[in-house]
């Protein structure tokens, strides 16, 4: 047998470790509605503290935001097909009284600026201007180039908590951005 | 015309079940509904329906979908809209919405939907499993 000598440096025991503090689910790679309905369905398995209400508005909020990085990643594979698949990174965790989803993706600096105000607008709104934003995009169209705007004002909405998002430079173009949403474990 | 059966999937294009029957004019639309491209599949729905209201005075639409994303949203308001023209012009028009009660969330999106076309919505909650 060969002989190991040029081990990888990667732990995968630390990193399991590393995931062991609350986190409940945890996946990395390209995302399309397969993987969606996988892991969707199985956020209720993991959640067992959460309400039936918390685990409804986990699974809407799950699908709103993996779906965004399916369609809106700067990262992407192609299948056999030709079907453009979307990488980012999934993140459930558990911190105290709430479940916090965090997604994260690549961006192009000049795509994120406009997702970054309509954060902003979103978070300045209370529940009934939020709803009455939506009506207004809604009225826009079955457009998918705005379908990314109407999903976050969907998961304020249903997390009830403001978006918090963060962007880090990658390159001269690029950017991480990220998106993390508290549920409270008790909701009604 | 011809009536639409789709059966929905879970497989590797989440689509929901569709029903749109001409005879009858009862139109069901149930399961899930997160595709790629929710314009190419909810668009022959709306043009039916437009072409139904042309020849037809009379429609049951019930809409009993667990989930579907914004995207799809915007697609049920476009329905929604062709039914109430129906209605405008004088047709009788029955929309019946399935919903879980304590679903807050989806309870005000209908509210939202009929304040957006004037249509009346007879809200339903699931039967208990």
């Amino acid at each position: 047998m060969e002989k190991i000598d040029d081990k990888y440096d990667f732990s995968l025991y630390e990193y399991h470790n590393l995931l062991q503090q609350n986190i409940l689910v945890s996946y990395k790679g390209p995302i399309d509605e397969r993987i969606m309905t996988v892991i969707g369905e199985n956020i209720e398995l993991v959640t067992d503290d959460g309400s039936d209400k918390a685990k409804n508005k986990i699974f809407k909020i799950f699908m709103e935001l993996a779906q965004n990085v399916w369609l809106y990643s700067a990262e992407s594979c192609k299948t056999a097909s030709g079907r453009k698949l979307g990488m980012g990174t999934l993140v459930i965790g558990e911190f105290g009284d709430s479940y916090t989803f965090v997604t994260g993706n690549v961006v192009r600096n000049s795509d994120i600026e406009p997702v970054i105000e309509k954060c902003e607008i979103i978070n300045s709104l209370d529940r009934d201007s939020l709803r009455e934003y939506r009506r207004e995009q809604r009225r826009l169209g079955g457009d998918k180039k705005n379908s990314g705007n109407i999903g976050l004002i969907q998961v304020a909405l249903t997390a009830e908590s403001p978006l918090d998002i963060e962007l880090t430079p990658v390159s001269d173009d690029e950017s991480f951005f990220s998106i993390a949403v508290k549920i409270k474990k008790t909701v009604l | 015309m011809e009536d639409i059966h789709i059966t929905g999937s879970k497989d590797c294009y989440i689509q929901p079940s569709v029903d749109f029957v001409e005879s009858t004019g009862l139109c069901d639309i149930s399961g899930e509904s997160f595709m790629e491209e929710t314009a190419t599949f909810y668009t022959p729905l709306v043009e039916w329906v437009k072409e139904y209201s042309k020849t037809h005075d009379k429609i049951v639409f019930t809409c009993s979908l667990t989930y579907y994303n914004t995207s799809t949203s915007k697609w049920l308001l476009a329905l929604l809209k062709e039914l109430r023209a129906m209605e405008k012009r004088g047709g009788s028009v029955s929309v019946i919405w399935y919903y879980t009660p304590d679903d807050t969330d989806m309870n005000d999106d209908i509210m939202d939907y009929m304040v957006d076309t004037g249509l009346k919505i007879k809200l339903t909650p699931f039967e208990e499993v």
